[in-house]
């Protein structure tokens, strides 16, 4: 083990970890921009000086040489030292901005420089509130600025591709973003052009930046330079609720953070997980804010002479419990679906059973050659692997064509656009009862006799499985009709929830979907014949499926949201198998 | 110490017609080195290095550390390519002494770097040369195609069973490209910045394997060492910093060019016996020892200042390139530091943010001053910009950049403080 001093406070290390990550490891606040854990380090924005020293070593004792006062002789580099390129050494001695005058005058002198270039047009800029260079300069930057000469000019408002904008007055070139493009998602598609003063991120000419990871560049870059097209003057960071979700629109699940404001997701980032997707996600998982927000099913809906009309719950929930009732258990379809999560899909296969049907299937989405390796991989729903270990039946297209063909009365579907996806038509339907649980209208829900509008991914805690098998859960993001984010205490409240009144223009009750979770439905029809189950939350159903079903025993929300998902060993062999 | 530069007889560059030739430079004794290195096998790689660390060849590109030295940090040989980049991108203002031996003496320099890469076993040789040496590139390249047809370059040299290939690369017009790490990035086909070290090019150089940088004229100097011996080198001009040196001369002096002669010549020497004394009989207000980046010396501190890194760095300046540029009385020294600071501000590659941004505050504040609309409190600012600048940054160009200016405040701040508002502010 060896030892540092920072600040002359001892800490202790093993291997050989830079001095910034380390003094970021350890809680300690120091200012850096260029420097990402997960790039390499240029060390060219120069904000993260140290004064460092080393102990000197006795080569022919071997011991460090001692002073007169017994303490160690210290040899300090005679320049300040940037501390992401330091590495660590035994006995070294660091002095920040804490205990040193010299370091302070560097931090300062250096956002001075980065400052001096800027627009400084925080007041409209979308990056306020969440920007390092703000944040740093109310922290070591100097009171005032002594330049007194006109601004470099650059281009501002360059369509970089067709997700990125870039404002190049504002880049202070740490070069993350190209570092980026070459080390992580490999298109090489940006470069920084021109010298000096007047550089800034480009693209090469004829060229656009169409990598499908293009959105990460915009989370990591320090200052508003990159934003994104979509985003774009949207809103003030600290309007907006963050709320730790899943990504579910790839198999690879990747940790998102939802951000809402007026229960709307107005733009979805990445957020950390070392075993999923590190820093970053592929930006149609962002894109899926239109899922969430647009065409979203409220209050039930049934076909009534072939047109499609509006009805209540209590009408909903009897249809279903009189078609399940009149017909024969082996007349009865439940289809499951791997876009739905594990709540649902259990709530489904358990009222399957209970009404004595055999089997509940499910149809994966999964088109081979479609990934990358990174972080999009073939399967395009998000719990393939839920469905497989809830113990549903795993069939292709055909093999569902062939299967309703046969005699079935009624058929009940979760979530999945089968008809979108080409898997079935309104033909395998005739003369069948179409019941379907869906978040948003689209081509199966239109053919459905009856309609249940459910909550999505960012209404309800839902918890899903990736294709490495691992079980990871959402948090509720927006409100639905039924919820409240003063009252539900999974959900985040932002400083305007807390603070703002009815009255403002920030707080409103826009925007409420009329829906509730598919298995608070079904436990309604359960309800309606005293066949309840007594499920209050859908941790309850999580709770009853570990202590009942062996794969998913020990799961439940706290230990998933502790560890950032937990890798079920079941589903990991089920994938061995499968491959 | 006095240094006989009268009766010194050139051996860079040589007083020989046509010694750019092949033929011409064989016949004078040319690539006999190498024959007497790879045929009769008078050295073998270690006791080559510790020859011309012997010789203490201070490298003639700037920083002056002994080039046998630099050979010497190179690891073992692994079978794998290591490479010699030889810097010939010689963009400095007032430094011109490279493309003399590209156009007199190209020979010798290829034969240095062949003698180069026979001691540290290399397998390439990149010359890489400033672009805007148009004809210069053409001249090298020449001389390289004659050398592969002589059998000096190229596979089995001289039966001697060692291979090296060279290449004369172009640059592209960018000063910063002549620092080693963003040469090899340009070799590389990066953009030029500077990388970070360590790693150091021994360790981790061009495409990652060992590399060595050295000037063209400290390679030049290698054929040199191995004729003569190491004795007969360090008997040059100064103790410290011996060897022939090329003294790029230019400003208002009568006779302006490029001189071989042994370091340590003073400078007065210089410029009143070899430059034939200042134009118009005027008096020296300033001398930049160096290249551009060097401090600036005043014209009545040179008494006794002589050409070599000791002397030098009494007077308070370094001995860069040798590049001298002589300023007489009428100079406007406020303008020569903005046009140095012009050039530093217009060459910054733009990675580090103090010389990105500082190069561009100091030439923003000598052009205010300049222009008459410098107040007092200006000069205290460029002097503190210095200091922000001064070792902040991955390369030296920051401290190339304020330097100069550092050096133009404190030495000539008359001329300074003449152009600046005199402002003073009661307090009460």
């Amino acid at each position: 083990m060896s030892e540092i001093f920072i600040d002359n406070v001892r800490y202790e290390f093993e291997g050989k970890p830079m001095v910034l990550q380390f003094m970021l490891d350890q809680g300690l606040d120091h200012p850096f921009f260029c420097y990402h854990p997960s790039l390499s380090i240029p060390a060219n924005c120069r904000q993260c000086y140290v004064e460092a020293g080393t102990p000197v070593m006795n080569r022919e004792t071997g011991s460090w040489e001692l002073d007169e006062n017994g303490d160690r002789v210290i040899r300090y580099f005679p320049k300040l030292m940037t501390s992401c390129s330091l590495e660590a050494t035994d006995g070294m001695v660091i002095k920040t901005h804490r205990t040193s005058e010299l370091v302070k005058r560097g931090h300062k002198d250096v956002l001075e420089f980065i400052l001096m270039n800027h627009p400084l047009d925080c007041p409209i800029c979308d990056q306020a509130g969440e920007c390092p260079l703000q944040i740093q300069t109310y922290k070591y930057g100097p009171e005032g600025s002594r330049f007194e000469h006109k601004k470099v000019h650059k281009p501002k408002r360059i369509k970089l591709g067709p997700r990125v904008i870039l404002d190049a007055e504002r880049c202070i070139n740490c070069t993350r973003c190209v570092r980026f493009t070459e080390e992580i998602s490999k298109t090489d598609q940006l470069t920084i052009i021109s010298r000096g003063d007047k550089n800034y991120p480009a693209v090469a000419p004829g060229t656009e930046f169409d990598d499908a990871y293009s959105l990460n560049t915009v989370d990591i870059c320090p200052v508003g330079a990159l934003t994104s097209a979509d985003f774009r003057f949207k809103a003030r960071v600290w309007e907006m609720n963050q709320t730790p979700g899943i990504d579910i629109t790839n198999g690879k699940g990747c940790n998102i953070d939802v951000w809402t404001r007026d229960n709307l997701i107005l733009r979805i980032t990445p957020r950390y997980n070392q075993a999923v997707n590190d820093h970053w996600m592929p930006d149609f998982g962002r894109e899926d804010i239109r899922r969430m927000n647009e065409n979203r099913i409220s209050k039930p809906q049934m076909k009534l002479d072939g047109t499609s009309i509006r009805s209540s719950w209590n009408n909903a929930e009897l249809s279903v419990a009189e078609a399940i009732a009149g017909a024969k258990a082996d007349e009865i379809l439940f289809i499951g679906s791997a876009f739905s999560s594990i709540e649902d899909n259990f709530a489904l296969t358990k009222y399957a059973k209970s009404v004595g049907a055999d089997e509940v299937v499910f149809v994966p989405n999964i088109v081979k050659g479609s990934g990358d390796g990174f972080l999009i991989d073939d399967d395009q729903y998000p719990n393939t692997n839920g469905c497989r270990l809830l113990g549903q039946k795993e069939l292709t297209a055909d093999a569902l064509k062939k299967l309703l063909a046969k005699s079935f009365k009624v058929v009940i579907s979760l979530e999945d656009n089968l008809v979108g996806r080409g898997v079935m038509s309104s033909e395998d339907l005739n003369s069948k009862y179409f019941v379907y649980f869906g978040s948003n209208n689209n081509e199966t829900s239109a053919i459905a006799d009856l309609v249940i509008p459910i909550s999505n991914s960012v209404e309800t805690p839902s918890t899903y499985i990736n294709v490495d098998g691992r079980a990871q859960r959402t948090t509720p993001a927006k409100e639905t009709i039924y919820t409240n984010r003063r009252l539900n205490l999974e959900m985040s409240v932002g400083r305007l929830d807390r603070f703002g009144t009815k009255f403002d223009n920030w707080v409103n009750d826009k925007n409420r979907v009329d829906c509730i979770p598919a298995w608070e439905f079904i436990e309604r029809v359960l309800t309606l014949q005293d066949k309840q189950n007594g499920y209050e939350s859908s941790e309850d159903l999580i709770h009853e499926l570990a202590s009942t079903n062996s794969s998913f025993s020990g799961l439940n929300y706290n230990v998933m949201d502790d560890e950032q998902g937990v890798v079920l060993t079941d589903a990991v062999k089920t994938k061995a198998k499968t491959a | 110490m006095e240094i006989d530069w009268k009766s010194y007889t050139p051996v860079l560059i040589p007083n020989i017609p046509n010694l750019k030739d092949i033929d011409v430079y064989e016949k004078n004794g040319g690539y006999e080195q190498l024959k007497k290195v790879l045929k009769q096998k008078a050295h073998t790689p270690e006791s080559l290095v510790n020859l011309v660390k012997a010789a203490n060849i201070r490298g003639r590109g700037g920083a002056g550390f002994n080039a046998g030295l630099k050979w010497s940090f190179m690891p073992k040989p692994d079978g794998g390519t290591r490479y010699i980049a030889a810097n010939g991108d010689e963009s400095e203002p007032g430094t011109f002494k490279d493309r003399v031996i590209f156009e007199r003496n190209p020979h010798l320099f290829i034969e240095g770097a062949i003698l180069a890469g026979f001691a540290m076993t290399i397998t390439a040789v990149y010359v890489y040369i400033r672009g805007e040496y148009r004809d210069q590139i053409n001249m090298m390249q020449k001389a390289v195609d004659d050398a592969y047809k002589k059998g000096y370059l190229g596979k089995n040299i001289l039966g001697s069973g060692f291979d090296l290939d060279m290449y004369v690369h172009s640059g592209a017009g960018a000063y910063i490209c002549g620092e080693e790490s963003s040469l090899m990035e340009s070799l590389e086909g990066k953009r030029g910045y500077p990388r970070v070290k360590p790693p150091f090019p021994a360790q981790k150089g061009l495409w990652g394997r060992p590399t060595t940088i050295n000037n063209i004229e400290t390679l030049a100097n290698v054929p040199l060492v191995v004729k003569n011996g190491s004795e007969w080198y360090t008997s040059i001009g100064a103790k410290t910093h011996p060897g022939p040196v090329l003294y790029g001369i230019s400003g208002h002096v009568n006779r302006p060019g490029v001189y071989e002669f042994p370091t340590g010549m003073l400078i007065t020497d210089l410029i009143d016996k070899v430059c034939m004394g200042m134009r118009g009989g005027k008096k020296v207000k300033a001398v930049i020892p160096g290249g551009s980046s060097t401090p600036p010396l005043r014209g009545d501190e040179l008494d006794g200042v002589r050409m070599d890194a000791d002397s030098l760095r009494t007077a308070g300046s370094m001995m860069g390139t040798a590049g001298m540029i002589i300023m007489d009385e009428d100079t406007d020294i406020v303008d020569v530091v903005w046009r140095i600071s012009h050039f530093y501000h217009h060459e910054s590659c733009g990675q580090c943010t103090p010389c990105r941004e500082g190069t561009g505050f100091l030439e923003k504040t000598l052009i205010k001053i300049r222009d008459g609309h410098g107040e007092m409190r200006d000069l205290d600012l460029l002097l503190d910009l210095c200091t922000q600048m001064e070792g902040r940054t991955i390369c030296a160009l920051a401290d190339a950049a304020a330097w100069p200016v550092r050096f133009a405040v404190t030495r000539f701040r008359e001329d300074f403080e003449k152009r600046v508002k005199k402002t003073v502010y009661a307090l009460a």
